[in-house]
């Protein structure tokens, strides 16, 4: 089977991301496949693949969108698909799947910019309420406003850019559970943790954009509760591979988000489940 | 069937309205701009979460909208292209007169017709914002008209007939079409969101009119 993966030049910047890509290379060939990278000017080369995986950064707007759908067009198997990556990219859309579905989450609203909405929004929500853009990734255009001022400037900026704004309860936490999901089957599972001093999985301190640790943990210990939440959510978006935010409260578990296309580094989401090149070469080339 | 559309006359529910509810039946989403992270897709994103049917799908958006994807199906349904390339970067075997088209998230308006090959490398160059998104290139061979697609009717006569299987293949209730018609034939190159004042809104009217009387 010939293998596509759609890359970008940024996934080889990190030494830990180019090692996992080798390891996706390493592993295709050892199963007999071929393991092309293509970049985006190589899209036209898809119809000559059986199957394509996508690691570049997906977003509807971005050129990995649309390697997915030449490739669905052209019938190749195909991770991340178009379907997935309009899902997960957009967390206005997640905010409508997650009611839809009855799916435990912080309490969130939408907000178009009526300022007239804001008081209800902070009783209903709490204080202090974070703010995503819709097309939120790596933790970026994520803001906490603690009070209405705050609230308006960071909306004003947000809503520059997209019509909606998504405002959330804020849930402390000492780290995210990331569990990774494919084909609605526990991947692995992860501790993102938050760094000290930031209150986001990459915070801002002292001027500096800092990651918290990331902590692999055997994907047979998650509890069954979590794990019938995530796979329960998996497929409400599709059978790819998922990587799912998830805060643990004294209440129970809070999803926070769903990824497509989550990352894989060599070293940190592979440490204890060293299989999962595996089981992901083998869903392509199922 | 639910219509959703700013348009008072025709429809039932306003995008904004429409997006605070639950949904429970088909939906016709009638909008100037289906752009990704506008209202009008919106509109339809949120129907497909409830799981009804929605026309225009999220699907057909995107094929109709991004420019490689348009090309591909249309030539998948036998409508008329002349090709494209997309790449990143000039080449030397690449020549005017093209058209240029920005695979960006700036798609609206970005096209450029190139008349001359050495003005290629510096055009290419500023439209693919330093070779950060792709370019779609296609040749240029006739004369390049812009039309407004409202259920198939088009605001130019002559060409209502492409226009009719247009909207027969994608399913996109108004948009703007960017076409060349060489030697009477009519070739299609991009598809991108109408102005609400290109849009003749008696027609919309008329059709959605004519759609609701089948329901």
């Amino acid at each position: 089977m010939k293998i596509a993966c759609f890359v970008e030049a940024y996934n080889f910047n990190d030494k830990s991301e180019r090692g996992a890509l080798s390891k996706f290379r390493s592993t295709a060939e050892s199963f007999g496949h071929s393991f092309d990278f293509i970049f985006k000017d190589e899209i036209s080369k898809i119809p000559e693949y059986d199957a394509l995986f996508i690691r570049a950064t997906t977003d509807p707007n971005n050129s990995a969108y649309i390697a997915s759908r030449l490739a669905e067009q052209n019938g190749l198997k195909v991770i991340d698909d178009s379907r997935s990556i309009r899902t997960c990219s957009n967390k206005a859309i997640l905010h409508d799947l997650f009611i839809r579905n009855s799916i435990p989450s912080p309490k969130s609203m939408l907000f178009t910019g009526e300022e007239n909405a804001i008081d209800e929004l902070f009783d209903i929500l709490g204080t202090p309420v974070i703010i995503k853009t819709p097309y939120t990734r790596f933790s970026s255009h994520v803001e906490k406003a603690h009070n209405r001022e705050e609230f308006i400037g960071i909306s004003k900026r947000f809503l520059r850019k997209s019509k909606v704004v998504i405002v959330q309860e804020f849930i402390r936490s000492d780290f995210d559970w990331r569990v990774g999901v494919l084909q609605n089957k526990i991947l692995y599972l992860c501790k993102y943790c938050i760094p000290e001093g930031g209150w986001k999985v990459r915070s801002r301190i002292n001027g500096r954009n800092v990651w918290g640790e990331t902590i692999a943990v055997p994907r047979d210990s998650i509890s069954r509760e979590l794990k019938d939440i995530c796979t329960g959510l998996s497929k409400c978006v599709g059978d790819g591979l998922y990587g799912l935010d998830v805060k643990e409260t004294k209440d129970g578990y809070s999803v926070i988000e769903i990824n497509d296309n989550p990352s894989i580094y060599d070293g940190y989401e592979d440490a204890i489940d060293g299989d999962i090149y595996e089981k992901i070469i083998k869903a392509l080339a199922s | 069937m639910i219509i959703v559309s700013d348009e008072e006359d025709e429809s039932d529910s306003s995008p904004f309205l429409f997006l605070r509810q639950p949904v429970h039946d088909s939906v016709l989403n009638v909008n100037h701009d289906y752009r990704y992270l506008r209202m009008g897709y919106y509109v339809s994103a949120h129907a497909e979460t409830y799981g009804v049917e929605v026309s225009p799908g999220c699907t057909e958006i995107m094929d109709a909208y991004r420019n490689p994807l348009l090309i591909e199906k249309a030539k998948r349904n036998g409508l008329p292209t002349n090709g494209y390339r997309l790449i990143t970067k000039s080449r030397e075997e690449l020549c005017a007169p093209a058209m240029l088209f920005a695979v960006n998230p700036f798609t609206n308006n970005s096209m450029k017709i190139v008349r001359s090959s050495s003005k290629l490398p510096e055009i290419i160059k500023k439209m693919s914002m330093n070779a950060r998104f792709p370019v779609s290139l296609h040749p240029v061979s006739g004369e390049v008209h812009e039309i407004v697609q409202m259920f198939g009717e088009s605001t130019d006569d002559e060409i209502s007939e492409f226009t009719g299987k247009f909207y027969k293949i994608f399913n996109i209730p108004i948009c703007k079409l960017i076409v060349q018609i060489d030697d009477g034939s009519v070739i299609l190159n991009h598809c991108e969101p109408a102005t609400k004042k290109e849009v003749e809104w008696d027609v919309v009217r008329e059709k959605v009119h004519e759609l609701r009387k089948l329901i």
